[in-house]
């Protein structure tokens, strides 16, 4: 994913998240990039390689991450849970009313086999502990609206999403890198039309931007389907569509970073080298720059799984977004919980698979930690 | 994951089957085809005749022209179709629930356009002198799909099935009414109800009162009964991927199509994809580019345009309208005069014609809309729009004071009311500003409308269910008779608490003509009392019409023979086919199960699993 950009590129595209069997030693072995000793950064301050963390130290580091990401997916569910349960309006009441399509008031006979079928009138603290007790065995529960297993209904739908998302990912990173590389600190004026144009797009509105392009590119030009579906050839306008705003959000966090990195001294010293230009900014500015970037994209992993129904709506395409959307109206807690989770759990490896990113990227971090 | 037209196509049972013609079985198809012609002639065009088929040979009576003539309709092919909404469950009590088995289960009785009622299982009926037993002949050839009887054992566990909690809207029509079925001879069944009501057999042609095979709802579990239900009509569920579509497959073996039908006999085509495109751009844009064969829920910016160049219908849904009911027991509207002068404050046919663009009827009534059968024009067009009358109404109520927002006052309260909605999931962002239009000019009378917009669950949830939480609500409920009436206007009681009275109107009387109408002898006295008690109602003025539900439908020039079933207005795939050679080859073709275990020959109609 992100790395992937970087150039050079010797080391693994997307790092192994800290692992406990792993980490003592995949670290220091995969060193970061490509010449360490002409890299003012790497070798600025920088301890004898042989001083490394003791393996006690960095296993408790990857206990104390672990625990973190296992209470944060725990504090997700049960939050989830109690929103669901504890707002207003009968779950029984809802659910057949919705399997009829009216809003009025039922009575209790018509209540009491649902109420029967689905425990709502046990103790909040019996079904909590149900809940808890199904997630540890893995099961997620049955749809109350569609009659199936939670896993089935997400594992039926989180191949688009997660494809989706992390191809508009990709091509975010790749539109962001190119256009710092290209055009920050050029002429006055291409600098300012393109930092502008960065703004521009990531104030650009999803739904906006996706009716345009569906618009232009499928029914003006006929280039791509305008009912995508699953197809390859219909992942185009929707990772478009979340990707060009991201773009616009990861080039102006990096384009500061990048902008100061130029004026750094061992940017001169690189020049005065010989170093060429295109050189210079892709071997040792990027890299500064990247630090922001990949921030951002451990946030922009969870805003993309909701912002994902959004294309997923415009472009016809299945998915979880409009599974989580069409579960919170109906109040389907097992799908709601399913889903917040699952994007909880992403959004913790995610986090961990950028917390290795930093290391990797800024060695001094390593040190740090 | 896609569904590339596949050239290697033969060996596949997903493959359009090749054209059954010519054999033996042709002539007798012709011969049908000719029979259900004068049929289908004297109830020309779906809809309700206001379907405007631009296409000139795009109509469904050209086609069966067509049949007739010999060569025969194109055969095969897989239609695209875009729809709005996904169902939860292919049968069920919702309307989306009910186009959806509409393509997979067959019913006793089919729904005219001119509100008849023609046989389809059921070949015959007679109703007892009492009104309270109505016996059904059914045709002696119907099998479910897996293979089981459709029987008088089977209607008869359908309808114990349908009222013991496997559809809440069919429970809702006959819940009261139903008593047992009684199984007279293996192709006879007895329905015995506890009083007599008259639109027994409208009621029935939903399908909301599709038949489903015992042995399937029986044996299998919630899960596949919602997903693949087992009927025995035009088409089984293939594939169902949801979020993207849902994938009908013929039922090769159907050979018994409602009388209003255009054909007798298996479907013309191989299968409908039936595709979830919710956004309307989307969807309109996706006729537009030839993806879709045709799509439902045509936006309103859109339908000037499709009535010109596609083959455009539209569907006014017959039941109540989308009206606002007002709360007669608790707040301001308790008064009936307050009830009178907010129905003539507001020029609500002018409203309507804006905020739709003149696509959308207006419904001067607030109880039937007027493509309901025994609907009353004179009792609708009760309330024109006079703010004059509205104004004299308030003051003999007392409401003399103003406040300095010009709102209306009396002993200190203002007169203000609270209207709740459910906006996107029953009333549309159109509907929404019919209300907004509604509340600006009913200003002019003095009233202060609050309007409060709630989110599904709150509405689903019953946030707005009792006469505590609001003054007036907006809504709407189909049906194909005027016996809708006795669902919303029965008046709750502590033994039969009757939730659907969004009202809250307790009259004897209203509810006394009401009933006189479902157990009157005749049609005329069906139509009297009905219109009687639309009269009773106009005077007591619980609810103000705003619009009608409408449902379109709009088909590209590759497909023809589509049809609105009369009952509900949901698109009829069994009569559709490609208008030629080319446009059923250029088609694609239905999910290859190509990864599957091949399938045996016997397998065809087989319920399928869902395997991905």
């Amino acid at each position: 994913m992100s790395l992937s950009t970087r150039h050079p590129s010797p080391s693994p595209t997307v790092p192994p998240p800290v692992h406990p069997a792993s980490a003592p030693v995949s670290h220091p072995a995969s060193p970061p990039a490509s010449s360490p000793a002409a890299d003012p950064v790497a070798a600025r301050d920088r301890p004898p390689r042989g001083n490394r963390p003791s393996p006690a130290a960095v296993a408790l580091a990857v206990g104390r991450k672990a625990l973190g990401a296992v209470f944060v997916v725990w504090a997700a569910a049960t939050i989830t849970f109690l929103i669901q349960v504890l707002l207003p309006g009968d779950r029984a009441t809802l659910l057949l009313n919705q399997q009829t399509g009216q809003v009025q008031e039922r009575t209790p006979e018509e209540l009491a086999p649902i109420n029967e079928a689905f425990g709502f009138d046990d103790p909040l603290i019996v079904q909590y502990l149900d809940f808890l007790g199904g997630l540890l065995r893995g099961d997620l529960g049955i749809s109350y609206t569609l009659y199936q297993p939670v896993t089935t209904v997400i594992g039926d739908q989180i191949a688009p999403t997660v494809v989706l998302t992390f191809t508009a990912l990709a091509i975010a990173w790749v539109i962001a890198v190119v256009l710092l590389v290209l055009t920050a600190r050029r002429t006055p004026w291409v600098s300012r039309i393109f930092s502008g144009l960065e703004s521009a797009a990531a104030a650009l509105p999803q739904y906006w931007l996706g009716i345009i392009l569906l618009v232009v590119f499928a029914l003006w030009l006929g280039i791509f389907p305008v009912v995508s579906g699953s197809g390859a050839a219909g992942l185009v306008l929707p990772a478009l569509t979340l990707g060009i705003p991201l773009a616009g959000f990861l080039a102006q966090v990096m384009r500061t970073e990048f902008e100061r990195t130029l004026d750094a001294p061992f940017v001169l010293t690189a020049r005065a080298r010989g170093m060429s230009d295109g050189g210079v900014r892709l071997r040792h500015v990027l890299r500064h720059s990247l630090l922001p970037g990949l921030s951002l994209t451990g946030w922009a992993v969870g805003a993309q799984f909701s912002a994902a129904v959004i294309a997923e709506n415009v472009f016809a395409r299945p998915g979880l977004g409009r599974v989580l959307v069409t579960a919170v109206n109906g109040r389907d807690l097992p799908v709601v919980c399913g889903v917040v989770m699952l994007v909880a759990v992403i959004y913790v490896i995610t986090n961990l698979v950028v917390d290795t990113a930093y290391i990797l990227v800024d060695p001094r971090l390593k040190e740090a930690a | 994951m896609s569904t590339p037209p596949s050239p290697s196509a033969p060996g596949l049972r997903t493959t359009p089957r090749t054209p059954r013609l010519p054999g033996p079985r042709t002539t007798g198809l012709a011969v049908l085809t000719a029979a259900t012609l004068v049929l289908s002639a004297c109830s020309a065009g779906p809809g309700t005749g206001r379907g405007a088929g631009t296409d000139p040979d795009a109509g469904p009576d050209q086609a069966a022209l067509t049949g007739a003539a010999g060569a025969g309709p194109v055969q095969g092919g897989v239609i695209e179709y875009g729809h709005l909404q996904e169902p939860n469950c292919i049968f069920g009590g919702w309307i989306q629930e009910n186009f959806t088995a509409r393509q997979v289960l067959d019913n006793l009785v089919s729904h005219t356009e001119d509100g008849s009622v023609v046989p389809w299982i059921a070949t015959g009926w007679e109703v007892s002198e009492d009104g309270r037993a109505w016996t059904l002949r059914l045709r002696e050839d119907v099998t479910f799909t897996d293979g089981t009887a459709l029987d008088a054992e089977a209607v008869a566990y359908n309808f114990d099935y349908w009222l013991d909690g496997g559809n809440g809207t069919a429970a809702a029509h006959l819940g009261g009414f139903y008593d047992h079925s009684e199984v007279l001879d293996e192709h006879t069944v007895r329905i015995h109800l506890s009083a007599p009501f008259s639109p027994f057999l409208s009621t029935i042609s939903q399908s909301y009162f599709g038949l489903q095979s015992p042995t399937a709802l029986q044996s299998r579990t919630d899960e596949e009964n919602c997903t693949e239900p087992i009927g025995s009509g035009p088409f089984t569920v293939k594939d169902w991927k949801r979020g993207e579509y849902i994938e009908f497959e013929r039922n090769d073996d159907y050979d018994w199509a409602p009388q209003n039908a255009r054909h007798q006999g298996p479907a013309h085509v191989a299968g409908i994809r039936w595709n979830i495109v919710p956004d309307n751009t989307s969807r309109y844009g996706s006729l537009l580019s030839g993806e879709m064969d045709a799509i439902g829920e045509v936006p309103a910016v859109n339908i000037a345009q499709a009535r010109e160049d596609y083959d455009f219908t539209q569907y006014i849904t017959p039941g109540r309208p989308v009206v606002m009911s007002l709360n007669t027991q608790r707040g301001i509207f308790t008064d009936q005069q307050v009830r009178q002068a907010l129905s003539f404050a507001t020029d609500r046919e002018a409203n309507v014609a804006s905020a739709f663009l003149g696509t959308v009827p207006f419904e001067p009534s607030g109880y039937l809309s007027q493509t309901t059968p025994d609907y009353d024009e004179d009792a609708a067009a009760e309330y024109p729009f006079d703010l004059h009358r509205a104004n004299e109404l308030l003051d003999q109520a007392g409401w003399t004071g103003r406040d300095p927002d010009g709102t209306r006052t009396k002993d200190g309260r203002r007169l203000q009311a609270l209207v709740v909605y459910g906006l996107n999931s029953i009333i549309t962002p159109d509907g929404n500003t019919v209300i907004q239009n509604f509340q600006e000019q009913a200003r002019a009378a003095g009233f202060d409308l609050v309007l409060r917009p709630g989110t599904p669950s709150e509405f689903f949830g019953g946030a707005f269910s009792t006469p505590e939480s609001y003054d007036a609500q907006v809504g709407y409920w189909t049906s194909p008779h005027a016996g809708i009436l006795n669902i919303n206007y029965r008046p709750s009681t502590e033994e039969a608490p009757n939730g659907a009275n969004t009202t809250f109107l307790d009259e004897s009387r209203v509810f006394a003509t009401i009933q006189s109408a479902l157990q009157a002898p005749t049609p005329e006295e069906v139509t009297e009392r009905f219109s009687q008690a639309q009269h009773e109602l106009s005077e007591l003025a619980p609810a103000i019409g705003l619009y009608t539900q409408t449902n379109t439908l709009a088909v590209g020039g590759d497909v023809t023979g589509l049809w609105l079933d009369p009952a509900q207005g949901g698109p009829v795939f069994h009569d559709a086919h490609f208008t030629s050679q080319d446009a059923r080859d250029a088609s694609g073709t239905l999910t290859p199960d190509t990864a599957d275990i091949p399938d045996t020959a016997d397998s065809a109609d087989a319920p399928v699993e869902n395997e991905d």
